[in-house]
């Protein structure tokens, strides 16, 4: 024995004693043993070329009342995979129309254009609606047939038009490749639907909507009760960030709004953005409406900013004071609507710490229905995992546990009276938006509404936060149930609800290259 | 196999440092932004377009974060496989244990803070595991390690 044998290397050995063969084996079984599950995992997230949202993800029938639907008892949480696409459904979702013998009421033509604009200053590839974003303003009183001709003249990747909050029939939902395919260049399409619903609301595309809603793909509706406002003024301010330039109904400036002393003006807030923004005002304010729904007897606000989520809607009454000066509405710190006589400025008010709890703002009144004996109940966990979606590795969103597009498909039938639990895990704020209906906030983490009805189409679910939601299932088809920062959307944030017996003709992807999101 | 062991892990270590400068170019961009007058809110920092030119940083941040520098410490696991040197498949371990640590606490950081401190830290223990697995190759190297045991080494009487 040699000294120089007995050395030892200082950092590292030679693995003594293993046969050599061995090694290799060890090393390529380890190799597979960490490719091998990638492999499988990025090659289970990989979507067919062109698919039905009916094949996508796990149907979910939810707790409740499931006797008759075969899962065997009211205390279970079923769940299956999606029917197969030869099974028969008795309904498509383009059945569901307007009465196609009323005549329109209020006729609207919009062209959607691929172009050019300049918004502060800055040149913006932009999406336009009849030349201009925001486009024309939709206004109708309450239960007026609105029909709405969409031509388009160069959006490359199509269009189509989402009555955002609007309950319309499923067939005028505009989502491509679930209600109608998008609209090619040249192509054609009529929306028509009654306009029930008074209040605040907006219209965008829902092709490609991550980019044609951030390129200006979006409009105002506006609908007015039959009894008319309150207000003596009533005004809409559309916020916006085009390439990081913030706006309001398309400026990068102040939106003034002459107003005489002592009249009641009604702002109405749309964020079109993909993040929540806050709202607040000099002196005082009431809210009077949440996403297009009356607040029950509102109550000034003082020193509180209004949470206005993405897609989301605020109508806020302000008064103008008798001394001459005018009101400022901040729209984030970034714009701000002046209301007043012209000419008058005012500087802007700090920002408030608090926000408005809706949960306890106003009175409560009845519902229309009773949310405390639910026929289904639904979960919607929204978390953050690593994982694979479309072939990309990635820290997706994930629902219920599962990435796109292993998400639920919520099973209804029409009468169900539905409770969703929300609930965010995911470090994120997801502003939550059901198509085609209303849901009223029951409790948020767990503590009960006590104010006036609270009703949203578009939830800012903050992080750590849970959401108890109950809506009516009164308008029957297939509709989305997503994420409105469109981004996340984009990135499989999407989950569905159908009402049982339906199904669409209309493929994602496909033909007419539908991609809703 | 040493090579591209040693590349992989100062590979790993360059782009922890170029991390960090990343992140630093973004916030200073940010608050110059904002000494300008600039809002960033949620409805901003979600908005397609750059606001200003530094948020380029901290996109770039998000993607050498999940994918590029993941990408990278399991490439050096697999490859440590095959390295013949004790200590070579551990550290790489360690290296990519630090790295899964640290997006984990990325992601920690939007609901509490605190995790975004420490992953200010981890990023300090990833560079150091990364360099010493890489220079520990090369040390290895150096005495000839690769060689089997029983071709260096005497029999034991």
């Amino acid at each position: 024995m040699t000294g120089q044998s007995r050395r030892h290397p200082p950092h590292g050995r030679v693995n003594a004693g293993t046969p050599r063969s061995l090694r290799i084996a060890l090393s390529v079984l380890a190799t597979v043993a960490i490719v091998a599950p990638l492999a499988w995992l990025w090659q289970a997230s990989r979507v067919p070329t062109v698919y039905s949202v009916m094949t996508m993800g796990y149907l979910d029938y939810g707790r409740g009342a499931m006797a008759d639907m075969g899962g065997g008892g009211h205390s279970g949480h079923m769940q299956g995979p999606m029917v197969s696409e030869d099974s028969a459904p008795s309904r498509l979702v383009t059945d569901m129309i307007a009465d196609p013998g009323r005549r329109a009421d209020v006729r609207v033509d919009l062209v959607t254009r691929q172009q050019m604009l300049t918004v502060g200053g800055r040149s913006i590839a932009a999406f336009t609606v009849n030349g201009t974003s925001p486009g024309p303003q939709i206004r109708a009183r309450q239960g007026q047939l609105i029909e709405v001709h969409l031509l388009n003249e160069s959006v490359a990747d199509g269009v189509t038009l989402h009555w955002h909050g609007v309950d319309v029939p499923n067939a005028m939902d505009g989502v491509a490749g679930v209600t109608q395919d998008a609209v090619p260049i040249g192509g054609e399409f009529t929306y028509r639907f009654v306009a029930n619903q008074a209040g605040t609301y907006w219209y965008h595309s829902h092709q490609v909507s991550n980019h044609q809603v951030a390129g200006g793909l979006f409009g105002s509706l506006v609908v007015t009760p039959r009894s008319g406002i309150a207000q003596q003024v009533d005004v809409s301010a559309v916020a916006h960030t085009y390439g990081g330039v913030r706006t309001i109904n398309g400026k990068a400036e102040d939106l003034r709004v002459p107003a005489e002393p002592g009249q009641r003006v009604r702002v109405r807030v749309t964020n079109t953005d993909n993040g929540p923004m806050q709202v607040w005002t000099t002196g005082s304010c009431r809210l009077l409406a949440t996403d297009g729904t009356e607040v029950h007897q509102p109550t000034e606000v003082f020193g509180r900013s209004v949470t206005l989520t993405a897609g989301g809607r605020a109508d806020l009454e302000v008064k103008v004071p008798s001394g001459g000066t005018a009101v400022r509405i901040q729209v984030s710190k970034a714009t701000a609507v002046i209301v007043g006589p012209p000419g008058v400025t005012v500087l802007a008010p700090p920002q408030p710490t608090d926000e408005l709890d809706l949960l306890t703002y106003g009175s409560p009144a009845p519902l229309g229905f009773d949310p405390s004996h639910p026929t289904l109940q639904f979960d919607y966990r929204i978390g953050r995992r690593p994982g694979f979606v479309r072939g990309w590795p990635g820290l997706w969103w994930s629902i219920n546990g599962r990435l796109f597009p292993n998400v639920p498909m919520y099973v209804v039938r029409e009468g169900d009276i539905v409770v969703v639990h929300i609930a965010n895990h995911s470090g994120e704020v997801h502003p939550m938006h059901l198509h085609g209906h209303h849901e009223v906030v029951l409790a948020r983490n767990g503590v009960a509404a006590t104010g006036s009805p609270w009703w949203v189409d578009s939830l800012n679910v903050s992080p750590n936060e849970s959401y108890d939601i109950a809506f009516v299932a009164n308008n029957p088809g297939i509709w989305m149930d997503h994420c409105h920062n469109l981004k996340h959307a984009a990135q499989g944030m999407i989950a569905h609800l159908m009402y049982e017996g339906f199904d669409t003709p209309y493929r994602i992807a496909g033909p007419a290259d539908n991609q809703p999101e | 196999m040493r090579t591209a062991y040693k590349v992989l892990a100062y590979l790993v270590a360059t782009e922890v440092a170029v991390q960090a400068m990343l992140v630093v170019w973004f916030f200073a961009g940010l608050g110059k932004w904002v000494e300008g007058g600039g809002v960033l809110d949620k409805a901003a920092m979600e908005s397609e377009g750059t606001p200003f030119p530094q948020v380029v940083g901290i996109i770039a941040h998000g993607i050498n974060g999940f994918f590029v520098i993941p990408g990278l410490a399991l490439l050096l696991l697999i490859i440590s496989f095959f390295t013949k040197v004790r200590g070579a498949t551990r550290w790489a371990v360690i290296v990519f244990v630090l790295v899964i640590v640290q997006g984990q606490l990325g992601g920690l950081g939007h609901d509490f803070p605190l995790a975004g401190a420490l992953h200010g830290l981890n990023a300090l223990a990833l560079f150091g595991a990364a360099i010493y697995a890489g220079r520990r190759l090369r040390a290895a190297a150096a005495v000839g390690v690769d060689q089997p045991e029983s071709r260096t080494a005497a029999p034991v009487s």
